[in-house]
């Protein structure tokens, strides 16, 4: 008999962590899900060939989790996912890449990881 | 005393500082976060001279030909930062090749020139591009003005 990861491991996890969102597949209703604030600290090296050394750019790289088959289950297939506006956290993002992270059940009940760019202004 | 080396990087802060749009202009900062961009940097540049291939008898002091490259790195990070750096390198360019100020420190015998540029693209919170440009000035260093 197979473990069920979604409810021992995922589902607990993201009662913990996640937090409220909302994904937007163009023009359709925004659907609620639980993602997993996944932005860290960013530095991009600039390259300088002198003495001065390589200077870097300090930012973030915005990214979050969510459950594939969360998604999956309210609708939002894999081809839904590039430009989909995410929101949570007071912040509005744009899917610019994922990555799947499958589970020992497969691919289809791990979790992705959305690459996220600041939504334009105005 | 006259650092003609020193006065040449001073004024060229002063330039890129007033390039339109850009926020921060610094000199040898190589540590940027991004509420300063689009940002300007100028680093002191690598200095050649005339010495190595003079085996004559003349004095040591006297005066050399120099070539120096300072680097001008211009950093932005926007949705549509190409357009962005094009127009900050336009701006970059025509500034330091038509600056009076620069023209008079490499003095009548001097000149400068654009080498070219190099770019470079990475994902932070959105498309952040860097833009390096070389230019080189060639002036005379007295060393009795040091």
């Amino acid at each position: 008999m197979s473990i069920d990861y979604s409810a021992l491991l995922y589902d607990p996890v993201y009662a913990e962590l996640g937090v409220p969102a909302t994904l937007t597949v163009g023009a359709a209703a925004a659907v609620d899900i639980t993602v997993i604030d996944d932005t860290k600290p960013k530095v991009l090296p600039m390259a300088v060939t002198g003495s001065a050394g390589p200077a870097e750019a300090r930012s973030v790289g915005p990214g979050a989790f969510a459950r594939i088959y969360e998604l999956a289950g309210k609708g939002i297939a894999r081809a839904d996912y590039a430009d989909a506006v995410l929101a949570f956290n007071g912040r509005t993002w744009i899917a610019r890449s994922w990555e799947l992270r499958g589970s020992p059940l497969g691919e289809d009940w791990g979790e992705v990881r959305f690459m996220l760019k600041e939504a334009a202004v105005g | 005393m006259k650092d003609v080396r020193e006065e040449i990087l001073a004024r060229l802060l002063e330039v890129i500082a007033s390039i339109p749009n850009i926020k921060a202009a610094y000199r040898n900062n190589v540590d940027i976060p991004e509420e300063a961009l689009p940002a300007a940097i100028v680093f002191d540049g690598d200095e050649e001279t005339s010495g190595a291939d003079d085996r004559s008898a003349r004095p040591s002091n006297r005066p050399y030909v120099v070539r120096m490259t300072p680097e001008i790195l211009v950093a932005q990070q926007a949705d549509q930062v190409g357009p962005e750096l094009t127009a900050l390198r336009r701006e970059l360019i025509r500034r330091v090749l038509t600056d009076t100020q620069l023209i008079a420190l490499v003095g009548g015998n001097g000149a400068i020139r654009y080498l070219g540029c190099q770019t470079d693209v990475g994902w932070m919170r959105s498309l952040h591009g860097v833009l390096m440009a070389l230019f080189t000035f060639q002036y005379s260093l007295k060393i009795e003005e040091l």
